[in-house]
């Protein structure tokens, strides 16, 4: 659903950073939201971990960076890293031109999804959410 | 007509006809290495400059990609035969595109930042690393915006050096050194650097030691700071673990990576290669190394208005480290460090680490 120029997926779940999550499998797929990719700017590093890292849930994992701006990636699970858009290595510019396809950033194994409950979903709290967003950064935009 | 009315014209016109368009700095310009754009390096932008004093051309906003993008790294002005101060010149330059609304509008965010902020990154919530600010000290550590805000577990590694080594010295609150804003133009904020002089000169410390070779160049060399300096001594961490001894050693091939405002800029050259060579027997130089080093392509506003080009300025510079077969590559700098840690690619296996910081990881290693 596109909310005051931002689109942003009813179906998927968002963490507060403006990180999305949706499941795929065994495992949840991570990437970053619209109003976030537009904040940023263009991106210009994405920090990849290795297969195989452990991740904790609300422990931050990785690094997004534009120009003078620097994103954390938290883990909504606890759980491995099963693989990384390594695509984004030389091009992290597909986060800002398919943030919800080609710019996928992160797949993790979670030992247990049951913290996924935790996320904003939901489209009548995901607008709620990101209108009051737009309206805490009104100034940056 | 010719127009004598910009000031770097009135400071620096004889300096930009000296240019001979030998094309030396063309070699070394981290910048015309990437995009190998003539209008980019030196002597490109000088013949622009010439153009612009005999009123050819306006200095306007089209300028400003070619007037903008430079790293500052002052390769081009060591290697310069006619003696042409380059990065004075387009520091210039700047000033003239500020006071004609032509500059660019991330150099202009920066100046609006550091007017309303601590810190370049408009962060609110500095990390305090779990230590005493303000406190009574031998020394006082500065640790910089990048230090702070983008390199925080390195500088963790660097206060636990300093806690190894029993050294006393104490953090501040401190704010951006506001140093870069010269180079894009603008300029020192004195009521942050006011706050920065009360603030150490409280602790009674003897001593400043800065994480950040920027700061420490604009700590020695800046007006705003002389009060600082007359009264305390300034030095780069590398200046000041370069007397110590670690008691240990990596067998892995070294390699070191001379930051811009370190080397060329302040000639600090062989205090990081002092203690370097105590920890590794294989220590190997870059190809381009002490005042030929190239840039990592972060310095001058680069890395915030050309981010990009910044990052593949520095993946050139890490081809070098290949080149030696190092597997770990350190630096002096936490800009440095943050862009070539970027550039590096998931292939490329070699670690990069501060000195400090590979320091204090051989410590822990060793207990």
């Amino acid at each position: 659903m596109e909310i005051q120029g931002y689109n942003e997926p009813e179906d998927l779940m968002y963490d507060e950073n403006h990180f999305w999550v949706k499941e795929e499998g065994d495992l949840i797929v991570i990437g970053m939201d619209d109003f976030a990719q537009k904040m940023a700017g263009e991106v210009v590093y994405v920090q990849l971990p290795d297969d195989g890292k452990k991740v904790k849930a609300g422990k931050k994992f990785a690094k997004v960076e534009s120009g003078k701006w620097l994103g954390k990636v938290f883990s909504p699970v606890d759980g491995v890293i099963d693989s990384v858009n390594e695509e984004l290595e030389n091009n992290p510019g597909l986060i800002n031109s398919d943030c919800y396809g080609a710019g996928w950033m992160y797949k993790i194994k979670p030992d247990d999804k049951g913290a996924l409950a935790n996320m904003i979903t939901g489209a009548a709290v995901v607008e709620k959410w990101v209108l009051a967003e737009i309206e805490k950064y009104k100034d940056q935009a | 007509m010719a127009n004598n009315d910009y000031e770097f014209v009135k400071s620096y016109r004889d300096q930009v006809l000296r240019c001979s368009s030998c094309g030396f700095c063309q070699a070394q310009c981290p910048v015309f290495g990437l995009t190998l754009r003539p209008a980019l390096n030196a002597r490109g932008k000088m013949l622009v400059l010439k153009e612009v004093m005999d009123g050819k051309i306006p200095l306007n906003e089209e300028l400003t990609e070619t007037l903008f993008q430079c790293t500052t790294c002052a390769n081009c002005s060591t290697h310069c035969p006619s003696g042409v101060s380059v990065p004075e010149i387009i520091k210039a330059v700047r000033r003239d595109m500020v006071a004609s609304n032509t500059c660019h509008p991330v150099f202009e965010g920066m100046n609006k930042v550091l007017a309303e902020h601590s810190n370049i990154y408009a962060e609110d919530e500095p990390e305090d690393f779990d230590r005493e600010h303000n406190q009574k000290a031998e020394n006082v550590f500065f640790v910089g915006c990048v230090g702070l805000y983008r390199e925080d577990e390195t500088t963790e590694a660097t206060l636990d050096l300093l806690d190894h080594l029993k050294v006393d010295y104490t953090l501040i609150d401190e704010v951006c050194c506001t140093g870069v804003l010269e180079d894009v133009g603008f300029s020192i904020n004195q009521e942050r650097a006011d706050h920065n002089i009360k603030a150490i000169l409280a602790t009674g410390a003897k001593r400043l030691i800065t994480g950040c070779p920027y700061c420490y160049r604009t700590f020695m060399n800046k007006d705003q700071y002389k009060e600082l300096r007359d009264k305390v001594e300034i030095v780069h961490i590398s200046q000041f673990l370069a007397g110590f001894d670690f008691g240990v050693k990596t067998d892995k091939r070294v390699t070191y990576h001379d930051p811009c405002d370190l080397g060329r800029h302040t000639g600090i050259y062989e205090e990081p290669r002092t203690t370097i060579k105590k920890i590794a027997d294989d220590f190997v130089e870059l190809p381009h190394n002490r005042a030929e080093a190239i840039c990592c392509g972060a310095g001058g506003g680069v890395r915030g208005a050309f981010p990009a080009n910044s990052i593949a300025m520095a993946k050139r510079r890490l081809e070098e480290v290949e080149q030696v077969g190092a597997e770990i590559l350190l630096t002096e700098c936490n800009s440095c460090l943050h862009n070539l840690d970027n550039a590096k690619l998931r292939s490329q296996k070699f670690k990069i680490y501060t000195t400090p910081q590979f320091l204090m990881e051989l410590l822990e290693e060793a207990d």
